[in-house]
């Protein structure tokens, strides 16, 4: 695996961290979480990892974790500026002139600008989504917009952002034999991810993002890509944007729906082709392709257009998906699933003694000192 | 820059094709994007940095040239659909070889995008970033109305799971090329792409023991189900947004919120918000009404004000212009992000004035002229109808 043989310090927070030590840990790297003792965790995204629980207020505790990270070749910090400063493990400590490793790639992973006015501010990601401005343009209600739970800015534009350039700060060592720090900012990376919306609506004269929230291409404006509900209550997406695409689903939408409805004046009368490019008879057609859906069941019309390209496709509940792809190569790593919590401390001795090299009096020492958790 | 040297050819596709080769580009590499010649205009607008080499692969000196460009490259990015890249003669089996044939290329990156999982029931089929979202699981999950989710534009597919998740594959596979000294296929599909982003409210999901995502659609922490976590309309229809998960900022959110209201609001309300009952889901309807007549009272940006500088997770949604404006540097378009700190590039590059099209072919004369291509090479093209003649002169 790409990564074999590399050592990940992960601090133990929020979302976006966890999730690159993830993936990294994925792709061979070995990744041991740092947990205060004591403490309890919810983190489901701790496969392959390992935990060693220190405690950052005993001294000792404080030169375990430097020596810990002056071994190890990235480092991952959760914490608002500052934090790792006052704790005697910044970057210089490790990157400077008389550095400890200098060949460390030191990632930061903060929410808000390190520079701006919301710096020392605390937030989730639906404030920096917020701040983004793509917030702003995500379709809702008419009265609001809807959030994708913490997947823009936790997930792409702060954890898989930053997994990217951890490992070009990682290609750049293997010419220059030297680290450095990587700052992201989860404002800054749901931007970078968002660039393309973000750059059709600064510049109207693309047509893509020129309507009102909602009423374009992409947001739900348009018929032919959008989601319905079918009889039995489930759904379906529909996505037939080129041409000949909405003409296969048109033909065969047509073809399987009940003669009265098909053949009534109003829908006899409908310009269903011409209409695709019409935004303005786009209201009547969302009309009628709601009204046809709503007569069968979605796995009935996912029957009907599997194998087209008619570009209409259920939508799966995680359970149903997971069973879909279960017989399909999977993006990730062989390393088995376990049980999805990783107990704080759960390998402190065995990453102390073993790789550290700690004896086992200098282990007890650390434990009598409260500078590490008993697991 | 990390990617400096390296060089790619990004075929010309949709979304998650451009993507990728965008942020390889921001990171240094050479970018080229094949495009079909004779076109007029390309609607792609992630091409920062990149140049295009419009040649047609069907007419034979067309696929000889193409054949030459990716044999000196080291990276491919391949958007079509499963088959096609082997009908022109250009799929894996060309550059890297098989079963003791050696390849033009056995260093090269071959990464491939499709949508849908390349061996399952829907490999063949066309399909978008919402249909993707739709066989991950993920889009039964997201917050909208009563009766169906709302899908947040072709971000999570398109561009997470896809040109993302592809970028990041072909890294490592150029890391492993260190030492191995040979490439390999990537293969990225958007299904699995979008769950692989999607993992913690997954595992969630199907963990149900953790709570975090255990009750329907809409009514968990994190889909609009707590009102700590949601948004609210102010007094002149814009909005804010509250985040305030841990109780530490619930308590300084709710101080704070209703020393800002108007004086008699609480006693007409007559009830108000207690920091204890924060998890209490029977409190939530009560919280979120609250909360809602209150943000009402006053506008956006003097909610802004009130919450600024405090731990109440409480910011204000801006619009793109707005959020442009937010942009340290000045420039309205998003920056590459992250900066790499030891290495400030000396002048940074003014995006707003790069234009935001690349017209197909600009640079087919100067990139073949590159490859070493003489002129009675370049003429036959021309003749053949592999390329456009006079177009590149622009």
């Amino acid at each position: 695996m790409a990564l074999k043989g590399k050592k990940v310090i992960e601090f133990a927070g929020l979302a976006p961290a966890p999730f690159a030590g993830l993936v990294l840990s994925d792709n061979g790297a070995s990744v041991v979480r740092v947990d205060r003792p004591s403490a309890s965790t919810l983190d489901v995204l701790c496969r392959g990892k390992r935990s060693v629980a220190i405690n950052s207020k005993i001294p000792s505790g404080r030169e375990l974790l430097k020596r810990l990270i002056a071994s190890s070749d990235v480092l991952i910090d959760p914490f608002r500026p500052g934090v790792m400063e006052r704790l005697g493990l910044g970057p210089d400590v490790f990157l400077g002139s008389s550095g400890l490793n200098q060949r460390l790639v030191y990632a930061r992973i903060i929410g808000f600008p390190r520079t701006g006015p919301y710096k020392n501010m605390a937030g989730h990601d639906l404030n920096y989504l917020a701040l983004s401005g793509i917030l702003s343009m995500l379709p809702g209600s008419t009265d609001k917009p809807s959030f994708p739970l913490n997947l823009l800015a936790d997930f792409a534009g702060g954890g898989m952002h930053s997994v990217t350039k951890i490992l070009l700060a990682l290609l750049e060592r293997n010419e220059n034999n030297q680290g450095q720090v990587i700052d992201v900012d989860m404002v800054s990376g749901t931007r970078y991810v968002s660039t393309s919306p973000l750059i059709h609506r600064l510049n109207p004269f693309t047509g893509r993002f020129a309507a009102e929230r909602g009423a374009n291409l992409l947001d739900g404006g348009a018929p032919f890509y959008n989601i319905y509900a079918c009889r039995d209550g489930g759904l379906l997406t529909l996505a037939c944007i080129e041409p000949h695409f909405f003409k296969i689903f048109i033909g065969r939408f047509l073809e399987v729906l009940p003669e009265y409805l098909v053949l009534s004046d109003e829908w006899r009368e409908f310009p269903f082709i011409a209409a695709q490019a019409d935004r303005k008879l786009w209201l009547k057609l969302k009309q009628l392709l709601t009204s046809g859906f709503s007569l069968r069941t979605r796995n009935e019309w996912a029957d009907i257009f599997f194998g087209t390209d008619a570009c209409c496709v259920p939508v799966l509940t995680p359970e149903e998906a997971a069973l879909k792809l279960s017989s399909c190569t999977a993006l990730v790593s062989d390393k088995e699933a376990g049980s999805c919590l990783l107990n704080p401390g759960r390998h402190t001795r065995e990453v102390l003694t073993v790789e550290l090299g700690l004896t086992e009096n200098e282990y007890e020492k650390l434990v009598d000192e409260g500078a590490i958790g008993q697991c | 820059m990390a990617l400096k040297g390296i060089k790619v050819v990004e075929f010309a596709g949709l979304a998650p094709g451009p993507f990728a080769g965008l942020v390889l580009a921001d990171n240094g590499a050479t970018v080229f994007r094949i495009d079909k010649p004779f076109q007029s205009s390309s609607s792609d607008i992630l091409c920062r940095n990149k140049r295009s080499l419009a040649i047609n692969p069907k007419i034979p000196s067309g696929l000889d040239v193409l054949k030459k460009v990716v044999a000196s490259s080291d990276v491919l990015i391949d958007p079509f659909r499963p088959g096609v890249m082997e009908r022109l003669g250009l799929g894996p089996v060309v550059f890297l070889g098989e079963n003791g044939k050696v390849g033009l290329n056995e260093k090269l990156i071959y990464a491939r995008i499709v949508g849908f999982p390349r061996t399952g029931s829907h490999k063949d089929m066309a399909g978008h970033d919402i249909n993707y979202l739709a066989l991950s699981g993920i889009l039964s999950m997201l917050p909208g109305s009563h009766n169906r989710p709302t899908f947040p534009l072709n971000l999570l597919a398109d561009f997470a799971g896809g040109g993302l998740l592809c970028t990041l594959g072909i890294i490592l596979a150029l890391f492993e090329r260190n030492s191995s000294g040979r490439g390999q296929v990537v293969n990225v599909d958007m299904v699995s792409g979008a769950r692989y982003v999607s993992s913690f409210p997954l595992m969630h999901f199907l963990n149900p023991s953790t709570g975090t995502f255990a009750a329907k659609r809409g009514g968990n922490l994190l889909d609009g189900g707590a009102p700590f976590y949601n948004i609210y309309t102010c007094k002149d229809g814009a909005f804010m947004s509250v985040g305030c998960l841990e109780p530490q900022f619930f308590n300084t959110f709710i101080e704070h919120f209703i020393k800002a209201l108007p004086s008699d609001f609480k006693q007409r309300y007559g009830w108000v918000p207690n920091s204890s009952t924060q998890f209490d889901r029977n409190t939530w309807p009560e919280l979120k009404n609250f909360l809602e007549l209150g943000f009402h009272t006053r506008t956006r940006d003097e909610w802004t004000a009130v919450f600024m500088d405090t731990d109440a997770c409480a910011v204000p949604i801006l619009t793109p212009e707005e959020a442009s404006q937010m942009e340290e540097s000045g420039q309205s378009v998003p920056l590459p992000h992250p900066r790499i700190l030891s290495k400030m590039n000396g002048a940074a590059q003014v995006i707003d004035l790069v234009p935001i099209e690349l017209p197909p072919g600009k640079h087919t004369e100067e990139i073949l002229q590159e490859l070493g291509l003489t002129d009675t090479e370049y003429q036959r093209l021309v003749q053949d109808g592999a390329i456009e003649g006079t177009r590149s002169k622009l």
